[in-house]
This record gives structure tokens, sequence and C-alpha cells, in this order.
């Protein structure tokens, strides 16, 4: 349905996106994953026609929209990282002057609007100045904005940043029955692992520019099928501990926390004893040991040697 | 969708406090202070001036003129001419030329306020600070000056002055008063003894052949009309800047990007931006006029050059403000308003006129405002209001609609082809 083709996109020397190639069919939820500087939000610019790719197409039922990319802008709605609202604007002032873009006008806009803050929860501030919402009534709001014309598209650039667990929920919640219920297509970028999780069918993981890995969430976690994520905690940790593991052979990659060290080693490895072997030389009292099903959060890390939220 | 994007601009402004106060409040308040605080410069009126001046004879005049005659009849000047002084010698009295024709005549009145006092008051008066200047006449002053006038006798009778230096302005006037009255004095003496009648000399000019022209024969332009047209248009160029950022911040907070996706034309947006500001530049210029018109009285003897000439300052108003949209865009910045809004406006506004008429003071400085947008929209606008035609301003608004154009061209060129590749 809508595709991006071996699609670069280049700012002077520097290469933002390289040779990607991406696609979303009907009906889908994808989740587009990486760190910042990935070059998550370049690709989304191009899929959603607000910058040419330097090289490569975009594609819309198998269409370039690169010179006419009127067909697309209709069926798209689009979700900015941004609060793309008028702040100085009430609620349904806001929704009036978008929907107008939209060429929507009389009641059947009204019906619209109506329909949108029911949807968003925002009925009872249609006629609150913007700048007065909290974090979480703006997100909802720009989601808002980007449903009003019925798309059968629509990208959200994370939508969740920065606001409470619950608005949070709830815009998930509505991102699920969006999908279930009206069939849209929707391409989700987000820090949070678990919101994809929740989500998304397929996912694309990018750093650097490029595509490292994409597929269903079970494709992807079989990347770790060889090896096991293990969860050692305790209450602090010293350097003798943590020199210990970073000279084992057997480990692959490591990720300390305050609390909690990462470890990814081979299947076959049987790390038990010699964590506590390593603990007792140290003279560090170990919480627990746990052997951890492989998640997205350790698919990513064993793909760019870095936490998502890095 | 041309009218909903300037709507929105419109609720946006009106919602924006500081803005207003910027765009509405800040040129009332500097046309009733400068309009206020300069009209006496401007309009060239004086400053109110009351000179006390005292005045001591220590002599009777009468009594002098009297024994002047006496003496002159008991001497050996033939009768005719013991006629004529007779007859002329009261009407040159010094004193009392200089009482009723000097410091009471119709021109000094106002000004000087005399007070006529007693010898034995002299102490009193010195020691009073509210008296510029105390003049002593000494004892047989008028009859010296009338044997100097009439006699020709080699005599130099003396006024005696006390200057307050407490009123220095005031001191220096009365000292001009009597130095003037002086010179008038003897100019009278030699006229006398040249023998030339006084009145040979006089110039009558109603007998002067031809006319009398005035030079400006347009309307007066006062400091409020001065300061109202100055500062409208000064403030009217903030528009520029008030939509400009605006427009940015669209850009900064990727609403641009959704007008762009929900398939607008950049050039419907760019129109939008161009048409909001000069509809509100319009609206600007006419609530200040109108205040003014209300207030000061600051009337249009044409009312439709006045709308033309605002017209197409509001039309280059609207061309800076899509300049100053696409340069920010392009830019990625608003640093480039901030600037024209911190530091162009008041340059142009100082070359322009706004704060002084300039190019009174240089050609060059004239033609270098007539090049600002606003200093071009003043001149046009203070012709019109001293009474001219729009023609004789024609010059004046086809350089502003240049402009305006230029800025516009130079605006699309430099505005992004799509929402975020800017």
């Amino acid at each position: 349905m809508l595709e991006l083709v071996d699609s670069t996109k280049s700012f002077k020397k520097v290469k933002a996106v390289k040779k990607l190639n991406m696609f979303i069919e009907k009906g889908e939820i994808v989740g587009l994953l990486g760190p910042n500087g990935a070059g998550k939000s370049t690709a989304i610019s191009m899929l959603s026609s607000l910058m040419e790719p330097t090289s490569g197409d975009v594609r819309y039922c198998n269409k370039s929209i690169l010179k006419n990319p009127a067909p697309l802008r209709k069926i798209l709605g689009m979700v900015p990282q941004e609060i793309a609202l008028y702040e100085d604007l009430t609620a349904i002032e806001n929704l009036q002057f978008f929907g107008r873009l939209y060429r929507m006008k009389g009641k059947e806009l009204q019906r619209k609007i109506d329909v949108i803050l029911e949807l968003i929860g925002l009925t009872d501030h249609r006629k609150d100045i913007v700048k007065k919402f909290s974090g979480g009534m703006k997100r909802r709001l720009n989601i808002g904005v980007a449903l009003l014309h019925d798309p059968e598209v629509i990208i959200m650039d994370e939508p969740t940043v920065g606001i409470d667990p619950q608005s949070r929920n709830y815009i998930l919640e509505t991102v699920k029955r969006l999908n279930e219920e009206r069939q849209m297509t929707v391409l989700y970028t987000s820090h949070y692992m678990e919101e994809v999780e929740f989500l998304c069918d397929r996912i694309y993981i990018m750093d650097k520019g490029n595509l490292i890995a994409s597929g269903t969430k079970q494709e992807i976690k079989q990347i770790l099928s060889a090896e096991n994520t293990i969860s050692i905690k305790a209450d602090r940790w010293n350097d003798a501990f943590i020199a210990s593991i970073e000279s084992s052979p057997t480990i692959h990659r490591i990720k300390v926390e305050e609390k909690e060290i990462t470890i990814v080693v081979p299947k076959e490895v049987n790390m038990f004893s010699e964590l506590a072997k390593m603990a007792e030389q140290a003279g560090l009292e170990l919480r627990s040991i746990d052997i951890n099903s492989p998640t997205l959060e350790d698919v990513f890390l064993h793909l760019t040697g870095r936490a998502l939220r890095d | 969708m041309l009218w909903q994007i300037i709507k929105k601009q419109a609720l946006i402004l009106l919602r924006n406090p500081v803005q207003i106060l910027l765009l509405l409040g800040l040129p009332i308040i500097l046309i009733t202070i400068l309009g206020t605080a300069l009209s006496n410069w401007m309009d060239g009126e004086s400053i109110e001036i009351n000179v006390k001046v005292a005045m001591i004879e220590q002599e009777d005049e009468e009594k002098q003129v009297n024994q002047f005659i006496s003496d002159i009849e008991s001497g050996v000047i033939p009768e005719t001419a013991i006629e004529m002084i007779k007859e002329t010698a009261p009407q040159i009295a010094p004193i009392g030329i200089l009482k009723d024709s000097v410091f009471k005549s119709e021109e000094l009145a106002n000004m000087i306020d005399l007070h006529e006092a007693k010898p034995s008051e002299k102490e009193e008066l010195l020691d009073d600070s509210s008296f510029a200047a105390v003049i002593e006449v000494p004892e047989n002053f008028t009859y010296d000056t009338l044997q100097t006038i009439m006699l020709h006798e080699d005599i130099s009778p003396e006024l005696r002055v006390y200057h307050n230096e407490q009123q220095e302005i005031g001191a220096n006037i009365v000292s001009d008063i009597l130095t003037q009255f002086q010179e008038q004095m003897t100019f009278g003496v030699f006229l006398s003894e040249k023998g030339i009648d006084l009145d040979a000399i006089q110039i009558d000019t109603n007998e002067l052949p031809g006319e009398v022209k005035r030079i400006n024969q347009g309307n007066p332009i006062s400091s409020k009309d001065y300061y109202t047209i100055g500062m409208a248009v000064m403030n009217v160029l903030f528009m520029a800047t008030a939509i400009g950022w605006i427009s940015f911040h669209e850009k900064a907070t990727h609403v641009f990007d959704r007008v762009i996706i929900a398939n607008v034309s950049k050039w419907i947006y760019f129109l939008g931006i161009l048409l909001s500001g000069m509809i509100f530049a319009f609206i600007q210029l006419l609530v200040l006029f109108s205040f003014a018109w209300i207030v000061f009285d600051v009337t249009w003897p044409d009312l439709t050059s006045f709308l033309i000439v605002s017209l197409f300052i509001s039309i280059s108003v609207g061309g800076l403000t899509v300049l100053l949209a696409a340069i920010s865009y392009r830019l990625n910045s608003e640093n480039i308003i901030d600037f024209f809004g911190s530091v162009v406006v008041s340059l142009m506004a100082f070359i322009g006129g706004s704060f002084f008429p300039i190019g009174d003071s240089s050609k060059l400085l004239q033609t270098l405002g007539d090049l600002t947008p606003n200093g071009a929209g003043m001149s046009a606008y203070l012709t019109i209001l001293r009474g001219e035609g729009i023609s004789e301003v024609s010059h004046h608004l086809l350089y502003i609609l240049g402009f305006a154009i230029s800025s516009i061209i130079i605006g699309a060129l430099s505005f992004p082809k799509r929402g975020a590749s800017a």
C-alpha cells in the first residue's frame, strides 16, 4: 500500500537514511524503532510526502508520489512528535481550522468534530484554550486533528512522549480500536518498547540511517533464539565484579544499570555457577539471577549495542 | 481556504495581549507623548514668558518738559523754533514713550508686566526676586534727553538698569528692549541733526507693486499630525514581525507540515500570510488614525487619498511579512524576525523621519528616508495632509509598490518547496 523503495536522504554530507526499503500493508500496525538519530523522522517525512528522497522512490498503491502526492495526502493522517496545534485557539477552533483545510464544512464538519472530541475524551473541554490543557490532553487533540478527515493511513511519530500513564493507555487503546474497528493502517514510532510490543504486527528497527532488522514480533525475537538474556540484581555493584563480567569471554553483551546488570550469553553456556563465583570473589551479595525470554529491548540491545532510549 | 488562514491569524493575534499592546498601545502612547511634548518645537509656538519690570522715576517728566520749554522761551531761539519745540517736546518725552509705546504696546503688554514705583520703594524692589529688572530714571533725564535731541547738546543721559541674574531670560529681554529703544532714539537724533523728516524714509508697503506670496500655501502640520503619521508608519512594520513570528511558529511546531499534508498548496499558505499582513496592517493604520482623529483632531483633507496611501503601505507590510516568514523558514530560525523587529525597524523609523524630520537637515537624508517604505509612506501622508492631491505622491506610491513586489518575489523564491524539507 505504502512503501519506501531504496530511499536515501542526504543533508549536505550526512546521509540520514541509507537505501531504506519499507512497506506498510492495508490494515497493519507497523512499528518503527530506533534510538535518537536513527533516521526514523526522516523516513516518516519521506513516507508522508513532506520530504523528497535524494534517491529512490516513495510509492502509494504502486504509484510514485514524488510528482503527485495528492492521492496519498487525501488518505493520510499525520501525528507529529511535536504538539502541532495552535495553542492560542480552543480545541474546537483547532479542529475547525484543520477540518476546513480538508474541505470539510457545515454540519458535516460539526458532526465529525463531535465524534472526534468524543473519541479523544475532550468533549467537555471543547471551548478551552489549548494552552491551558495538560500534556496528555494536548497529545490527544494532536491525534484528534489527524483523525478528523477519516484517514486510511495514519503515521504517528512518538505520540505518547511526555505524558502521564493514564493518557498513554488511553492513546494506545484508541489506536488499537481504530485499527480493529476501522481497519486503519498505522505506522507507529516510539521509544517505548512495550508500546510497540502491545500495538504492532510488524516491526522495523533502524540505527544510524540503516534498517537493521524487520519482521513480525516473533521473527524479530528469534534473532535471539541462540542466546539467553540473564538479569542479575544486587543492591549495589563494585568494580571488581563488573571487571570480572566484562572480561568473561562467554558474555556477548552487557548493560549495567543501578541495581541490575543484563548480559547476553550463548544458550548452551551455564552461567549460574560462574556468576556466583565471580560475586563471591568480588565480595558482592547478589539478590537474584534470572534467565529471561528475549524481549524487543534485548533484540535492540543485541543489534545496536545500546538501549533504545540512549 | 484563504479566509480560514486569515481568520486563524487574526484569532491568534487578538489573543496575544503583548502583541496588541505593541501594535496599538505603544504607538498611541508614543503619539500622545511626542505630540504633546514636542508641540512647542514642532508647531513654532513660543514659550509663554512673563517678565516683571519695575520703573522708578526720580523726576516728574511733565515738570521736566515744562522746565525745558520754559528755559527755551527765556533763551535766544527764534519764535518759530520755540513754537515748534513747544509742540514737539511733549511728544518725544522719552519715559512716556518707553512706558506707553514700548512696554505697554500691543506686542509687549502680554509679556511685560510694568510696575511703576516710587523712589522710596527702590531697595524693596531690588530685593524682590520676582522682578527681572528694575529701571531707574535719574533726575533731569528727560530734560537732558530733550536738550540732546532738540538742541543737539553733547550730553549723554543714561537710565540705570538693575538686572536680576536669577531671571536671565527676562533680564536679557528687558536689556534687548532698552537697547532697541536707545537705537531708535539715537536714530531720531541723527535724523533731526541732519534735518531729515522721519516720515520721508518710512516705507509704505501698501504702495509696493506686485503681491506678497506665501512660500507654503498648504495646511500647517502640527506635532500631533506629524507624530501620528510617524508612529503609525513605524509601528505598522511591527505587524510584519508579528505575523512573521506566528508563521515561523507554525513551522517550528510542524503545523505547517499538517497544512501541507492536507494538500493545501504552499502558495495558498504564502498568500494567506501576505494577505494577513496586508489586511491587519491596514486595520492597524485605520485604528491609529481613528484614535488620532478622535483625540487629537488629526483630520484628512481628502479621505480617498489617505486610504490609497494606507493601502499601499499595507501592501508593503504584507510583502515584508512574507519575506520575513520565508527567510525564517529557510534559515529555520526566528532570529531574522527578532533582528528586524529590534534593530531594523528602529533604523528605518529613524531614517524615515518617524522621530523627527531628519530630512529637513539634509537632502541626502531625505532621499535615504524616502527609500524606506515607512519613510516614503510618511512623505506621502504628510503631502496629503497638507492638502496636496494624490498625483503629488504618485512617485512615493510607485516606490512603495515596487518595494512590496520585490519583497514578495524574494519571499516566494526563498519559500521552502515542501514542509519538513525546509
